[in-house]
């Protein structure tokens, strides 16, 4: 119940794995004045720490760009669609593309 | 219908006022400031089972309180039998690094939202005003409590202590009369 009332249609869910990144990660985002709020991860996620953080599409560029020069790329990223969570980018695919 | 002037009071002098005035009476006007002292005496009279009529003149707010039954007046509304109530009494939850405290407080209450219980009342007291105001990160999550039904109130001393009387975002100030009251007629009440 919970998870549809703070995830709504299209928002983006940035998972990590460790709750140091993901505090990091929030806190260097705010810094920057990035529109991103951290919520516990919705259940149907795998998460270690069970938490992720919270943005929209048009946000994502900046969002992602500042994480890959901080150093805290997450682990995924999905998008609440009709009721599901897709994967829309992991950090696994995107290693295995830099190779 | 007797008349008492409540302007110029600081909180939760109004309300204490008024409830001395309800005593034996079914109904009675009341001279306000706008603002907590209105909002706090107009809901104490109606948590006391009174019709409550408000109106603007030049110099105050006329706060009309008639209907009522005198031999409740002194006493709180009761909750419903299971209701529970929240004390929050810091923007941290539990002792340690204060980043991890703020971090389990917001946790806690996003999660609240897919709770199989919520609570009745929640009071944010102390630094807790802090997640009720101005900069919270939670302040999303606590509105859609408040549409739940969750009453939310934060402590309007500790507003006024931080500099927070006009960055309330979400719910009512109170005060600690209805705090108390609160409190002592709950059936569950929750400190974090």
């Amino acid at each position: 119940m919970g998870n549809r009332l703070m995830i709504q249609e299209g928002h983006l869910l940035a998972v990590f794995n460790s709750a140091h990144r993901v505090m990091k990660a929030e806190s260097r985002l705010k810094t920057l004045g990035l529109p991103i709020l951290l919520i516990p991860a919705p259940r149907q996620l795998q998460t270690d720490c069970g938490l992720a953080l919270r943005f929209r599409e048009e946000d994502r560029g900046g969002i992602m760009d500042a994480l890959e020069r901080e150093k805290l790329l997450p682990e995924f990223v999905s998008r609440y669609e009709a009721g599901n969570f897709v994967t829309i980018w992991s950090f696994a695919d995107c290693e295995a593309h830099v190779r | 219908m007797n008349t008492i002037d409540c302007r110029n009071m600081a909180c939760p002098a109004p309300v204490i006022n008024v409830k001395k005035a309800l005593e034996g009476r079914t109904e009675l006007r009341v001279l306000l400031d706008d603002g907590a002292p209105r909002e706090n005496v107009s809901r104490f009279a109606r948590n006391h089972g009174f019709k409550v009529d408000e109106e603007r003149n030049a110099d105050a707010w006329v706060i009309t309180i008639t209907g009522g039954n005198a031999a409740t007046a002194a006493k709180p509304q009761a909750f419903a039998q299971d209701e529970r109530l929240l004390l929050i009494t810091s923007n941290l939850l539990g002792e340690g690094p204060e980043e991890l405290g703020s971090l389990l407080m917001k946790n806690f209450l996003h999660t609240l939202l897919e709770t199989a219980e919520i609570p009745a009342r929640m009071f944010f007291m102390n630094r807790g005003v802090l997640l009720t105001t101005d900069g919270s990160d939670v302040l999303e999550a606590l509105e859609k409590l408040g549409g739940m039904g969750v009453e939310i109130f934060s402590c309007g001393l500790c507003l006024d202590f931080f500099g927070l009387k006009d960055k309330l975002k979400v719910g009512n100030t109170t005060n600690m009369l209805t705090t108390a009251d609160s409190l002592l007629a709950a059936n569950h009440v929750i400190k974090l």
